[in-house]
């Protein structure tokens, strides 16, 4: 029986066969896509975008969603690029990007831990302070002349390109967080079952500190990253990436509704939409077309996920009817003292 | 025409990794009540699922009145005349009665929806059963009884035969039961037939003609009501003989006081609650539903907030303001609403069963997963859960085995004052006697327990003492010899007096 | 820790001091005016302008080059408002700024056709109106101050004929769809270069929405499957420049040309570094004293119309110093 079971398991790989599929895909349409040139160029391009990914997943996995992720990209970056061009201290410009996305954090997790204001609405209204006070802080201009801060974003440590290097680095640490911690497991719990949680011991609101707090830092180091890797300090950066990166982990498995999500299924769904986007400008295939691509396989691998996970439901039913409960409006009947006697 | 009205033949349904239906047949007789009997996870509910069309079986037959017929959907079962009535009820509380009485299948008048033949009709079939209900009422003020008898009414209305009820008795109250079994009893002289799933005894003896027994996705027996007894009934559906009246309870040694809270009050729910519990000791606290026995159990576990009142542990005070800090003191609850304070659905049985040991598993920064499995497996041995394996997610089994998982969470954080708030509730006999024994040994290692439930007969027969509450007061304190249904019922009753 | 956001707030007040040029004496934000106000003769002007969105920097820098120069007229407030893209919100200050009697108002559309009604009112409500950047053509009674899009965009491509060798591939890349200046500024190129030069594959083209991000990724793919390409064609600065970012340092790269327009301060130094060849400027500050006086003019009835244009001056090798102290001088370049 449980072999049987295990190889139903294979829908639970269903992101990886997908980008299998797109991989195999990739490297008949373009000779150039599996040269080791590209391979990196790939790498390097998802970077950014698959740290902010890392960041929502685990914000999602937990129940909540962060809406400000690229406009505190922005402000975490510029504020980054500026600190080097005063201090001159690579170290000090990757604290202050780093600073700066936990700052920003930390308010998001006050309003929603501490207040209990929803986190769509919170971080909503962070997107528009961090973007409105990096565009202050720049009067909307571009920061230039940024010297050797370029490294961390185009430099290469051996023949690894640095940013696909710290993004390995990141894959590991929150691998880790989420595998081997407390922090991981109760974060599933959570967004699992939040009042179920906190009657289990779990500490709910410091795990939603420490959500937000991870997030930051993710959020901080993709800014330096990016700002690196374009030699300027764009104030404009990272519009719209709030949804580029929930759309990596959705894609890669997580569930809106808080709870299930891997590291490595967000790595997948990051990987499909870079090697996509990758591909299609290798053999020329034009931005508009590529939206109608892109748009497709989000649909197309979330539906598959779900079907592919709704069969193994089904499998998983195994000795029992759905779970049954009296509904909560038993509470109303004040004879079920009396005619619950099994005993008769 | 045929004698029986639904013959059901060599019916087979397989899920990948189990087999949910084993040949089963079974017939029902026009004008007669048929119960279906089994432990949770028997195959009861997937076998009328299939019935109503939801899902389709691997092979077998269905006849009604003789006709092989092939049911795609609900909609193709109430065509053959099927209805359900759901046991979870299922509708959508913003909607109107009359609406709700032709969901569905609503009547137009040159293409728009007849709103003055609906609401006429919905009031003359209620004018009929003597409900005084505007039919513009929205489902949401109504009771779950009244909503219950609505759905047997339309049902009817819409000329079904076979009415299937799942547990129907489950969420409504006794006064409403009787109003229930009267119905169900003219619906059947009026020669429609009722298939009827309960696994309380009491009612199958009362209601049905016709009991089969379903166990592990078999029929194990099927025969006339008066051929059988309820004692054999229970015997057929765990597969072994279970000895109903004795519970498994052993007087143990009592103690040191483990477990004193003193003068708990909490607004608008309970007041000046005073609780001891010894070491080995098994105390009940019963109460009639709104008595606020779970709110003081939680307010003890600190989810809710207590407005004065202290408690200690081993006679040192301790504040629990929330669960974690009570669990640090050696607190534990099991809430008596699994599905909202007990479960998280999604994440395995083996992470649901550490969770509130998770510095048992990891430390040290790392993940002891080999730890985790032993300590795991020995508790769900222990225990008897039945899965396929630790990482099967919570979600997919039973009740009582979900139940089961929580317990062991319990057990592994190995705390010293377990607060059980209705432990056996929802849950089939084989894992409730399971329950009670797993209890009787907790008790024998010196922990301090205290179960709230409703059932009487589990409170008489597993308890040590048992605290009576009634209106957020208490109102009695009961040693075994004045232990007695109608005792408990007396102070549960009683709003003033205090014993 | 603490040292750190203090030397955070010190650079953004570095940063702030360096870019309000002057101690200007405007405001911005909502205006929270009472409304009187005759079209007369008065000491003092209230001038409205609506910007098409401060978080582009070309924008941004247009208007801030407006406040410094209103500050040199004694008899004219200047509020600016934020059109944030969107011609919703554009049309409404529009209307808002018809609603609270502004002497004048200065547009700069965000989408010509969308803003044209709202204009269109205010020059029946007898308000000085002014269109810039670009100009909405097709109002009577409207004045104009405009760069021109065409002649910003052929100046550079006449540039590239000479330059772009025999037979040479090229990629192109555009602004966002249906932009007005991207549009007419790919019209010049089409016309005064590819015309002229059938040798010249196109070899990728695409929208990177006037980003340097987005063409950075753009020319990463492009030029791994392009190994040889002559020239990038940009309709902004921005984009060359990020295309430039990804063949730095990259062999078989090293003589390619770069063509953009805007002459922003990056570009400026792009082309003293060598990297990029030329771009032709899009002056925010003659735009801004243009747009000014035109105003002041309107206003104090010494004209009846303005229509102008600002020059477009090419940027190569032999004159970017010139322009490179110009943004000195503007804080827009560090030393």
């Amino acid at each position: 029986m449980l072999s049987r079971l295990r190889s139903f398991e294979a829908s639970r790989y269903s992101i990886f066969i997908i980008l299998v599929v797109v991989l195999v895909a990739a490297s008949f349409l373009s000779p150039n896509f599996l040269s080791g040139d590209n391979v990196f160029n790939v790498l390097r391009q998802v970077a950014v975008i698959t740290i902010l990914a890392y960041g929502a997943m685990t914000l999602i996995i937990g129940g909540m969603i962060d809406l400000s992720a690229g406009a505190v990209m922005a402000f975490a970056g510029v504020a980054s690029v500026l600190i080097y061009k005063s201090s001159n201290s690579m170290l000090l410009a990757f604290l202050a990007g780093i600073a700066v996305g936990v700052i920003c954090n930390l308010i998001n997790a006050f309003l929603v831990a501490t207040l209990h204001t929803p986190a769509f609405i919170v971080t909503l209204g962070m997107m528009l302070m961090a973007r409105g006070a990096v565009l202050e802080l720049t009067q909307g201009q571009n920061v230039l002349q940024l010297g050797d801060f370029i490294l961390i974003g185009q430099g290469n440590l051996g023949l690894l390109p640095i940013p696909v290097l710290i993004l390995l680095i990141i894959t590991a640490v929150i691998w880790y967080l989420m595998n081997q911690t407390r922090y991981g497991r109760s974060v599933y719990a959570v967004g699992g079952n939040e009042e179920a949680a906190r009657a289990a011991g779990i500490a709910v609101e410091r795990v939603k500190y420490q959500a937000f707090l991870i997030n930051g830092a993710l959020v901080g180091i993709a800014g330096v990253i990016f700002m690196s890797r374009v030699n300027a300090g764009l104030p404009n950066a990272g519009i719209g990436y709030e949804l580029q990166a929930i759309t990596a982990p959705i894609i890669g498995g997580t569930s809106f509704s808080g709870g299930v999500g891997t590291v490595f299924g967000t790595l997948a769904g990051a990987l499909i939409v870079g090697v996509l986007g990758n591909i299609m400008n290798l053999i020329g295939i034009g931005s508009y077309v590529q939206q109608i691509v892109m748009g497709l396989i989000i649909v197309v691998a979330v539906a598959y996920d779900v079907f592919s996970k709704r069969g193994r439901t089904k499998t998983t039913i195994l000795k029992s009817a759905p779970p049954v409960q009296p509904p909560p409006s038993a509470g109303e009947s004040p004879g079920a003292l009396e005619n619950a006697n099994p005993k008769q | 025409m045929s004698s029986t009205l639904l013959s059901v033949r060599d019916l087979n349904k397989s899920f990948p990794g189990v087999k949910a239906l084993n040949q089963v047949s079974f017939d029902v007789r026009p004008g007669s009540v048929h119960a279906v009997c089994g432990e949770n996870g028997a195959g009861k509910s997937t076998l009328m699922k299939i019935i109503n069309g939801i899902y389709q079986p691997d092979s077998g037959t269905i006849h009604v009145r003789g006709e092989e017929v092939h049911i795609k959907s609900p909609i193709d079962a109430r065509a053959h005349g099927i209805a359900m009535i759901s046991q979870e009820l299922n509708y959508v509380p913003e909607m109107t009665i009359a609406e709700s009485f032709f969901m569905g299948r609503l009547p137009l008048k040159y293409g728009r929806v007849n709103w003055r033949y609906i609401r006429g009709e919905a009031k003359r079939v209620m004018t009929e059963e003597g409900l005084d209900f505007s039919g513009n009422r929205r489902l949401n003020t109504l009771t779950v009884s009244e909503i219950q008898t609505l759905e047997i009414l339309r049902a009817v209305y819409h000329s079904a035969e076979i009415l299937i009820m799942d547990e129907p008795t489950s969420a409504i109250a006794h006064k409403e039961v009787e109003s229930l079994f009267a119905k169900i009893r003219a619906l059947r002289d009026e020669g429609k037939s009722i298939i009827y799933i309960s696994h309380k005894m009491d009612e199958v003896f009362q209601l049905a003609d016709d009991v089969s027994v379903l166990r592990d996705g078999a029929i194990v027996s099927s025969q006339p009501a008066q051929e059988t007894t309820s004692a054999r009934v229970i015997a057929q559906m765990v597969g072994r003989d279970l000895d109903h009246q004795s519970y498994p309870k052993e007087r143990v040694e009592l103690g040191a006081m483990v477990f004193k809270a003193s003068r708990l009050s909490r607004e608008n729910a309970f007041e000046d609650i005073n609780l001891e519990i010894r070491a080995g000791e098994i105390v009940g606290l019963a109460g009639l539903i709104g008595a606020g026995r779970s709110e003081v159990v939680r307010a003890v576990f600190g989810l809710d907030p207590l407005d004065s009142g202290t408690v200690e542990v081993d006679g040192v005070l301790v504040r629990t303001n929330t669960p974690k800090k009570a669990i640090e003191h050696g607190i534990a609850m099991l809430s008596e609403d699994r599905r909202l304070v007990g479960i998280i659905p999604k994440l395995s049985i083996k992470k649901n069963a550490t969770l509130a040991s998770l510095k048992k598993v990891i430390h040290g920064g790392f993940h002891r997963s080999s730890v985790e499995e032993q300590l795991v497996t020995e508790y769900f041995q222990k225990m008897n859960v039945k899965a396929p394996s630790t990482e099967t997610r919570i979600e997919s089994l039973s009740g009582g085995n979900q139940q089961k998982v929580l317990l062991a969470r319990w057990l592994i954080a190995d705390p010293k004052v377990m607060l059980l708030d209705e432990p056996t509730r929802g849950i089939d006999v084989g894992a409730k006697f399971e329950i009670y024994k797993l209890m009787t040994a907790l008790a024998r290692q010196g922990r301090a327990i205290l179960m709230i439930s409703s059932e009487l007969p589990e409170l008489i027969g597993m308890c040590d003492r048992i605290y009576v509450m009634s209106a957020g007061r208490m109102t009695a304190e009961l040693e075994p010899h004045q232990f007695s249904q109608e005792t408990i019922l007396k102070h549960a009753m009683n709003q003033i007096e205090v014993a | 820790m603490k040292n750190l956001t203090r030397r955070i707030a010190a650079v953004s007040a570095a940063a702030f001091l360096a870019l309000n040029v002057a101690g200007c004496s405007v405001t911005t934000g909502n205006p929270t005016s009472d409304g009187g106000g005759e079209r007369e003769q008065k000491d003092e002007y209230r001038v409205a302008y609506i910007a098409r969105a401060q978080a582009d920097s070309f924008a941004a820098w247009l208007a801030n080059e407006m406040k410094a120069e209103a500050a040199n007229y004694e008899d004219i407030t200047l509020e600016v408002f934020d059109g944030q893209a969107d011609d919703e919100i554009e049309n409404r200050l529009i209307e808002n700024a018809i609603a609270n009697k502004f002497d004048a108002i200065i547009i700069q559309p965000n989408n010509a056709d969308a803003q044209l009604p709202y204009i269109q009112q205010a020059v029946d409500a007898g308000i000085v109106t002014v269109t810039t950047n670009p100009r909405v053509e097709g109002i009577d009674g409207a004045s104009s101050v405009d760069a021109n899009p065409y002649d910003q965009g052929a100046i550079v491509a006449q540039a590239a004929l000479e330059q772009v060798p025999e037979n040479a591939n090229v990629v192109v890349l555009n602004g966002p769809a249906a932009n007005f200046h991207g549009t007419a500024r790919r019209e010049a190129w089409e016309k005064e270069f590819f015309d002229q030069r059938p040798d010249v594959t196109i070899v990728a083209e695409d929208t990177a929405n006037w980003n340097k991000d987005e063409a950075l990724t753009l020319m990463e793919d492009w030029s791994l499957a392009n190994p040889k390409i002559d020239a990038v064609i940009s309709m902004n600065d921005n984009m060359a420049s990020g295309a430039l970012e990804a063949v730095k340092g990259k062999s078989g790269f090293d003589g390619m040309l770069a063509y953009g327009v805007d002459g922003t301060p990056e570009a400026t130094l792009l082309i003293q570094e060598g990297t990029m060849t030329a771009t032709s400027l899009q002056d925010a500050a003659e735009l801004a004293q243009l747009n000014l006086k035109a105003v002041h003019d309107l206003l104090s009835g010494a004209e009846d119309n303005v229509s102008v244009n600002v020059g477009n001056p090419l940027i190569t090798k032999d004159n970017t110093q010139e322009y490179i102290d110009l943004y000195k001088e503007a804080g827009l370049i560090g030393n």
